[in-house]
């Protein structure tokens, strides 16, 4: 490594870039996105092999490597599986800015569903938070079809 | 298993959380050329070169056209490979692919990363765009969510925990290349450092740092010839999971990718009792949690045994098998070389040339890489070619 003085003489070359995606979401994420926007449902899509009830739903299942089968409804409750409360500032990647913290994030099993979702808790204190919890999904009022439609999951019991 | 192949040859460079008197082509050259050296050899012996890089986290596509000819491979059979944290452990195995088939007498692979050139958390943010981005909290997050599954499944405690962070810390202290070095650590000083994502703390998580690191892989003939204790790659097998976190089931508990990477990797080489039969072990803990799930998961002792494994020290470099005599991740972590580090670290003890971190005569390394949700690599390096 170069010596203070040397390294001072190096430039630096800023550069910040501001970049537009538009990400086709297929069949499967279509019908899933809408059918909670247009009537507040969640679905998930049951594998014909394994039987697993995947969300997200997917067209084949990874495990087996056959097509999926049929749409059922999951949630909106259910059980928190793992949890934690994140206090460091990270940029929330469906508006680019930070979110507040401290936040509960948990992975949460909606009933009927075999594998988890992460998503925000309403509850951000890790002292009130454990496995086995039991919430329940808050939908937006005016839904945009997308993951951001579930605003986070309140507490139940 | 394809022809006898050994690495000759390793080189570092000093990993540090900033290295702005390069650029990543320059600092891929200084790796790269020290291995080059080690092993005795010119860029015109080099048959085939393999670079590992998050290529996101410097925000440039193309890692391996901007970088390549800092590793020699101009006019070259070279290309790169990707697979998050696994990307370095990924890139070793590719190389000893080529010189195990017997296409290439000889390759090399250099993993880089160059934190301090980017934004690793946009990087992390840009996950599945459907799904993980809204909530995404980097690596820390999802592994905070994991943690607390690992603790009510098997009962590891915070002290324990910290106690990994010590070991590592320490360790690092012996190896010239490390960045955080840290001889007087305590477990208070661990559990008192500011809380990331609960119950994880700042110095039990790994660093971001800059860094390169180098590995020469040769056939038999001329590995026997060049170095007088090749390190002969005995396994190498790679194993991917699902996609989604919420499909791997308690993942620190279950990481079924690593226990069937080491089931297969440890009947290739009839390994029944890792603790006792390795003399070293490099494996990739991006954080104190996993270092300990991972003892479980690589038989080292039984479930719910990893903590004890810890306060026993057994895994100390005075211990039964030492693990992470470089630090490990939680140390150094250039993510893209950081696997590469594990390899290259692994060969250092059997090629004796670990300085004030030798372990006294090595002949058995185990070797891991973790990466993204679940993806695993396993390599068993030896002093005998069979």
């Amino acid at each position: 490594m170069k010596k203070d003085n040397q390294l001072e003489e190096l430039l630096r070359i800023p550069v910040h870039m501001k970049l537009h995606y538009r990400f086709p979401a297929g069949t499967h994420y279509t019908r899933f996105f809408r059918e909670m926007k247009d009537s507040g449902k969640i679905m998930g899509v049951k594998c014909t092999q394994c039987g697993r009830v995947l969300v997200p739903p997917r067209p084949v299942c990874g495990e087996c490597f056959v097509k999926t089968g049929d749409w059922v409804p999951v949630g909106p409750k259910g059980t928190v599986k793992a949890y934690t409360s994140i206090y460091i500032k990270f940029i929330d990647g469906s508006t680019g800015k930070p979110r507040p913290s401290p936040y509960g994030s948990g992975l949460i099993q909606l009933d009927g569903a075999f594998s988890t979702i992460n998503h925000i808790l309403e509850e951000g204190d890790p002292e009130k938070l454990y496995i086995g919890m039991r919430v329940e999904a808050v939908l937006k009022e005016k839904r945009e079809g997308n993951i951001g439609d579930i605003l986070f999951f309140k507490t139940i019991t | 298993m394809g022809r006898r192949t050994a690495i000759i040859g390793t080189g570092q460079t000093r990993h540090c959380s900033k290295r702005e008197d390069v650029n990543q082509m320059e600092l891929v050259y200084e790796a790269a050329t020290a291995a080059l050296k080690d092993a005795e050899m010119t860029v015109k012996d080099i048959d085939a070169v393999v670079l590992a890089n998050m290529e996101l986290f410097e925000g440039r596509a193309l890692p391996d056209m901007w970088c390549g000819e800092g590793a020699g491979a101009f006019m070259k059979h070279a290309f790169k490979i990707s697979t998050g944290g696994t990307s370095g452990t990924s890139g070793a195995i590719s190389g000893y692919y080529h010189v195990a088939s017997g296409l290439f007498n000889t390759a090399m692979v250099v993993g880089f990363e160059k934190h301090s050139d980017g934004n690793t958390s946009a990087g992390m943010a840009l996950t599945d765009p459907f799904w993980d981005r809204h909530i995404a909290a980097a690596a820390i997050g999802n592994f905070a969510l994991s943690v607390s599954e690992y603790m009510a499944d098997r009962g590891v405690t915070e002290e324990q925990s910290a106690k990994v962070a010590v070991k590592a810390r320490r360790n690092a202290c012996n190896n010239p290349h490390a960045h955080l070095q840290m001889p007087d650590l305590t477990v208070k000083e661990v559990l008192e450092s500011p809380m990331l994502a609960y119950p994880v703390h700042r110095l039990e998580m790994c660093p971001q740092s800059d860094g390169a690191c180098a590995i020469i892989y040769a056939g038999e003939e001329l590995a026997k010839k060049k170095c007088s204790r090749p390190a002969w790659v005995r396994a190498a097998v790679t194993r991917h999971d699902h996609i989604y976190l919420g499909e791997v089931k308690n993942r620190l508990s279950t990481i079924r990718s690593l226990k069937e990477a080491a089931r297969v990797a440890y009947k290739m080489v009839g390994i029944k009792e890792p603790l006792k039969e390795f003399d070293v072990a490099e494996i990739y803990d991006p954080l104190t949690y996993a270092e300990i799930a991972w003892y479980e998961a690589l038989g080292f002792c039984k479930d719910r045994e990893g903590g004890r494994l810890i306060d026993d020290g057994l895994t100390r470099m005075d211990g039964e098998l030492p693990v992470n005599p470089s630090g490990g991740v939680i140390s150094t972590n250039p993510v893209g070389a950081s696997g590469t580090i594990r390899v290259a670290e692994g060969a250092l003890q059997i090629h004796g040339k670990g300085g004030k971190r030798q372990v006294p005569d090595v002949n058995l390394v185990l070797v891991t890489g973790y990466g993204v949700y679940c993806w695993s690599d396993v390599m068993i390096l030896s002093g005998r070619p069979d």
